[in-house]
């Protein structure tokens, strides 16, 4: 059984709506995984501004030329096998 | 990260391939739960998403073609792929049975999809872990 | 097992809210718990007065007058939102249930699902 209670997946761009909403509602014991689009918010060290720990899917990190560059300290770049382990080991999971 | 029990999944795909990545994202993540031995129940396509299922998609020979990838996934694992009736109706996406009954000029659903009702979708939130694959905005 | 259907998207300009609506009554028809969420622009939909027979479209206000009679249970709309929308008990139709906390309400239902 995880400890993860509702795993976020994001996969909006930093200024679209739902992804403020999406932050908004990180409880404790939430995790968040960036997807797609959503990845591009490790450049604004979106892990900082959150109590949660955050995830980020390192094919579209890499793609988009932020498997190199200096990251944020503490979002966890993983492939889609651990992908499948967090959402399959969640208690729920919301994808925004 | 260690292995966590056997999962079913429904997955809903409502970006549609070439506006959004969804259906690529849902791919790589179905192949990935197969291998890990989860079972993926069904696909459902739904709103935009419902264009994966057309069989006249052309894109250029160096794009990978997501509908016959998914075609080609679907038919390897025998997961139906389902298509919300609503919404392939509505965007021009028919089987024959449809095509006869609205007098149309063409049917388009590419093998193995079908086109049925939302009921397909209520029994995956029933029975499956249901995860939703939309456009990226 | 409870669902929450979420829309986001004003109406008419596009077709995630009605299918999302759809979704929600679909539960229904099943006999399955569903409850709608009516945050950021969304709020829209919840306006009093709707009239669009310029735009051929059908009414999403008269749509949703359904939705306690498909058997939704809540319609439930973020607070913040109404009021950046000017959404007030005057122009806002009945039985909806305005809420500070879309994190708590999210929380309490296991299902959760935007249209798009």
């Amino acid at each position: 059984m995880s400890d993860i209670k509702t795993l976020h997946i994001l996969n909006k761009p930093p200024e679209h709506p739902r992804t403020q909403q999406c932050l908004e509602a990180l409880n404790p014991g939430d995790a968040l995984l960036l997807i797609e689009n959503a990845v591009l918010a490790i450049t604004m060290s979106v892990e900082a501004e959150v109590a949660v720990p955050v995830f980020a899917l390192a094919p579209d990190v890499v793609a988009r030329g932020l498997g190199q560059s200096p990251r944020g300290a503490s979002a966890s770049l993983v492939d889609f096998p651990v992908m499948v382990n967090l959402t399959a080991s969640a208690q729920n999971v919301i994808s925004w | 990260m260690a292995a966590t029990p056997p999962q079913h999944y429904t997955l809903v795909i409502t970006g549609a391939p070439y506006s959004s990545q969804a259906p690529q994202t849902a791919l790589f993540f179905a192949r990935a739960a197969i291998a890990a031995g989860h079972t993926v129940d069904r696909v459902f396509l739904y709103g935009d998403g419902v264009h994966l299922a057309s069989a006249l998609s052309a894109p250029p020979s160096d794009e990978a073609h997501w509908s016959t990838e998914w075609a080609a996934f679907l038919n390897e694992n025998n997961i139906p792929g389902v298509a919300c009736i609503a919404s392939a109706l509505r965007r021009g996406l028919v089987n024959e049975s449809e095509q006869a009954r609205y007098e149309l000029s063409a049917s388009n659903t590419l093998s193995p999809f079908v086109i049925a009702g939302l009921g397909e979708w209520v029994e995956g939130t029933m029975t499956s872990r249901t995860l939703y694959f939309h456009s990226g905005g | 097992m409870s669902t929450l259907i979420v829309i986001d998207q004003p109406p008419y300009g596009s077709w995630a809210g009605r299918e999302a609506l759809d979704m929600a009554f679909s539960l229904a028809a099943f006999d399955q718990s569903v409850s709608l969420l009516f945050t950021g622009a969304g709020v829209n939909w919840l306006r009093t007065y709707q009239d669009t027979q310029e735009i051929q479209q059908k009414s999403v206000e008269r749509n949703l007058a359904a939705a306690s009679v498909f058997g939704v249970e809540a319609i439930y709309a973020d607070e913040a939102a109404s009021r950046l929308y000017r959404l007030m008990p005057d122009n806002t139709m009945a039985g909806v249930t305005v809420i500070k906390d879309r994190a708590a309400l999210l929380r309490q239902h296991s299902h959760v699902a935007f249209a798009g």
